[in-house]
């Protein structure tokens, strides 16, 4: 499928805007956070997007917003773009994880880094800091202290 | 040589008993029946009333001191172990350092897996939160005399990192240090004058004592 027809496909999805064709095989969309959930089970069952290669969370100061990439692993690799933006106070999604299992450590590093939470993740946990530790230090308006300890 | 000019961490000494050759302190006379299976600390307080503090008190120990140690101090300088640990870049220096170029084996500087036969700690890199406590236990683990070289800025005072959220700034912030080699990433040959440092420092300071405590 052409990506440009891929797109507009897509766009007659529920809640879906801002379609657009980035290069000659990647894509770009914009999803509603209530939406998300059957747009993505749509990507993944009927349009056979098999990869879910990246999610980044960007911190606008207004909100956040999410950025997943997914790509169908064939020879055209074509890859996709969609965006979810997220709400400063309330910065909760659907997880993905019941689609694509790869996608469990790329949410729990959001939560960790950013502090964006995945229902339905079956272990949100911090992945790269310690336990315990206190915020999400990727947020902009993170405060940090100097941390001593005696030896 | 007073307690307080023994290395290491006075702190792992203090379960290891009363170590005194005073009778009210004195180890009990094990049960009669069992006498031969000792703990381990009844063995080292054994230990202490039937060879250190008979050697002490007839002078035996001064006299074996004087000719050991050169012998001692010889075998410390020329065989200092590193653990084979690379934390970041400062790593690649450390392997081209102990490769055929430099060889650093030809001083006696053979890197070994476990910290139970090690002799120095390289700290090769940032130390970020998560691996504080990892690299304290292994430095805890490593059997005395031992040394710890800081290697890179990192390791010196967090580098590039230094006001990071989760890197630590400097390893001589939980660890006693002996020698800093700066640099970033270090060459080769400062880590090998740091090695030639290190032995300098062992000729000048280490005892090498018979029956160190």
């Amino acid at each position: 499928m052409e990506t440009g027809q891929l797109v507009q496909q897509l766009t007659q999805h529920d809640g879906a805007s801002d379609g657009s064709v980035l290069r000659s095989n990647v894509g770009r969309i914009s999803i509603t956070r209530e939406a998300s959930h059957s747009f993505f089970s749509t990507l993944k069952n009927d349009f056979g997007f098999d990869h879910c290669s990246l999610i980044s969370a960007v911190d606008n100061q207004t909100g956040f917003e999410l950025v997943y990439h997914f790509s169908i692993v064939d020879a055209a690799g074509q890859m996709l773009e969609v965006h979810i933006d997220l709400p400063r106070d309330t910065p909760t999604v659907d997880s993905i994880t019941h689609l694509w299992g790869g996608a469990d450590w790329h949410e729990r590093e959001a939560y960790d880094l950013m502090g964006i939470y995945f229902i339905g993740h079956p272990d949100l946990k911090r992945v790269l800091l310690p336990d315990g530790f206190a915020g999400h230090p990727l947020r902009k308006d993170y405060v940090y202290e100097i941390h001593e300890e005696e030896w | 040589m007073s307690r307080q000019q023994v290395r290491g961490n006075p702190r792992m000494r203090k379960g290891l008993g009363s170590r005194t050759s005073d009778p009210a302190t004195m180890m009990e006379d094990p049960p009669s029946g069992d006498w031969l299976t000792l703990r381990s600390d009844q063995f080292l307080n054994w230990v202490d009333d039937a060879v250190y503090n008979i050697a002490e008190k007839t002078g035996i120990r001064d006299v074996v001191n004087r000719v050991t140690r050169p012998i001692f101090n010889w075998g410390l300088r020329y065989s200092p172990w590193p653990l084979h640990l690379g934390i970041m870049c400062c790593a690649l220096e450390m392997g081209a350092a102990g490769g055929p170029d430099h060889d650093s084996e030809r001083m006696g500087v053979v890197y070994r897996s476990s910290p139970r036969q090690c002799d120095i700690l390289i700290v090769n890199g940032p130390v970020c939160e998560k691996l504080r406590p990892k690299l304290k236990t292994l430095y805890e683990q490593m059997a005395d005399p031992k040394w710890v070289i800081a290697m890179g800025e990192c390791a010196i005072g967090g580098g590039p990192y230094w006001d990071s959220y989760s890197v630590v700034a400097g390893a001589d912030t939980f660890m006693p240090v002996d020698v800093y080699i700066p640099g970033c990433p270090v060459r080769p040959e400062a880590l090998m004058h740091g090695f030639l440092t290190l032995q300098k420092k062992i000729r000048e300071k280490e005892p090498g004592y018979f029956l160190r405590r």
